[in-house]
């Protein structure tokens, strides 16, 4: 390598005959591709090596091989003439096209008309779908609350209020054998961002959550219902005012507490 | 027997001869094949030892140059110097399997000739000098350089072919186209 080319001067003759590695010629190719001055070292040494070509012995072609060449060049001559005789032969044709363009039109309108039908389809299948989804959910509630209700060995507990809610009351029917709890309770409005959250306590352990609720939806008949372990050997009942979403354990003040 | 057939006049540059190829000129296109073709197939019949496989090449080179003449720039080089240096890279190519850009295009691979070859007289004069120069080297200097040019071997290739070791190949390679560059400079 000199003044950074990777070739020296006297090698691009070898360059040119091809005698290198070709990872080396890649390399060195790279940089003829960015370098003038190499390109042009490189073009007359080309010359100089091409002319080896002369020390070949001496052949003329057959007197065929032109003819074939020249048929061929006049063949495509004549083929770049064909596209004026095509646009003469479909010059005709563009009749039809009277009657091809409304009805292209009309399909288009067609399509699109389609295409907004299915659409309107399309969101009252899904509105269909959210509803009887939300009626599934209800009846699977209310069969859950039948169940707990009708259940001879279901126990009522009463949830007293205590100091911080005096006013409040409520109840937990509670069935052990099939793990299922409901309750009511009659509470105020509880805080901005706030929510009721009923917790199963056992004897031991640690208490479960019964989920969360809001008043309202315990006084109009939505008895909230909730799944608790079976075998739970619950003790205790209580309602606290929690954070909106609740919380993995007690953080807020009793409002209701209930013994069993 | 001179290798250009001589039927243009003298007046017909390469260059004018391309600017009428341009134009769709049949019988631009049919001087300068009568000018270069025996150049061009000698050198692919050496190459390929096999003139059918040389007349392909010849025919595939003329029928580039039709289509593409426009492309041609002459200040980058020389149109019979592209033809030598693609005749002898396809035919490299069909003898080694080797898959070959047949579109290779006439802005590539650059060639400046050191002289005119547009006359057959200067063919014949410049096919007897580089006869002579071979001819003068000694026999292992010329059988390398030959291995090289007409079979395309790589130093190492021709090492191995001529059981020679690769240092001397590599000097006898060096001297042989110092040899060529100074005669013809």
């Amino acid at each position: 390598m000199t003044n950074g080319h990777p070739i020296r001067a006297e090698e691009f003759e070898l360059f040119a005959l091809g005698v290198f590695p070709s990872e080396e010629s890649a390399s060195i190719l790279a940089h003829i591709d960015a370098c003038p001055e190499c390109a042009r070292k490189l073009a007359e040494a080309r010359g100089r090596v091409a002319l080896l070509a002369l020390a070949a012995p001496e052949q003329s072609p057959p007197g065929v091989v032109k003819q074939r060449l020249l048929e061929k060049v006049r063949a495509e001559k004549s083929g770049d003439a064909a596209p004026v005789r095509i646009r003469e032969t479909r010059l005709p044709v563009r009749w039809w096209n009277t009657i091809w363009a409304p009805a292209a039109l009309a399909l288009a309108v067609a399509t699109v008309f389609l295409w907004i039908s299915d659409r309107r389809l399309d969101n009252q299948l899904q509105h269909i779908q959210q509803v009887t989804q939300t009626y599934q959910a209800q009846t699977e509630h209310a069969q859950a609350l039948v169940n707990v209700l009708a259940a001879q060995d279901t126990m009522t507990v009463k949830l007293n209020a205590t100091p911080a809610m005096p006013k409040a009351w409520g109840y937990v029917k509670y069935n052990p054998r099939m793990g299922m709890m409901c309750y009511s309770a009659d509470l105020p409005e509880p805080p901005p961002d706030k929510v009721y959250q009923m917790w199963a306590v056992p004897v031991t352990g640690n208490p479960v959550s019964a989920g969360v609720f809001m008043p309202a939806a315990a006084h109009n008949g939505q008895m909230p219902v909730a799944k608790v372990p079976t075998g739970m050997d619950c003790k205790w009942f209580c309602v606290t005012v929690e954070p909106k979403g609740g919380k993995s354990a007690p953080t807020g003040p009793k409002v209701l507490v209930g013994t069993l | 027997m001179s290798r250009a057939q001589g039927a243009e006049p003298r007046s017909d540059s390469d260059w004018s001869l391309l600017e009428r190829i341009v134009q769709k000129d049949e019988l631009a296109l049919a001087a300068l094949y009568d000018r270069y073709s025996g150049l061009v197939f000698a050198e692919a019949t050496r190459i390929l030892r096999d003139s059918g496989a040389a007349e392909e090449v010849l025919q595939d080179l003329f029928h580039q140059v039709w289509r593409t003449a426009e492309k041609f720039d002459p200040a980058r080089g020389s149109l019979p110097g592209w033809l030598l240096v693609a005749a002898r890279n396809r035919s490299i190519s069909r003898l080694r399997r080797r898959s070959s850009r047949d579109d290779e295009e006439l802005t590539e691979n650059s060639v400046v000739l050191p002289c005119n070859l547009e006359t057959a007289a200067a063919q014949n004069q410049l096919l007897g000098r580089v006869k002579t120069i071979l001819s003068r080297m000694p026999d292992g200097q010329r059988e390398a350089i030959e291995l090289a040019y007409f079979e395309g071997m790589t130093h190492s290739e021709i090492a191995e072919h001529l059981s020679t070791p690769l240092g001397t190949v590599k000097t006898r390679i060096r001297s042989a186209v110092e040899i060529l560059k100074q005669a013809l400079a």
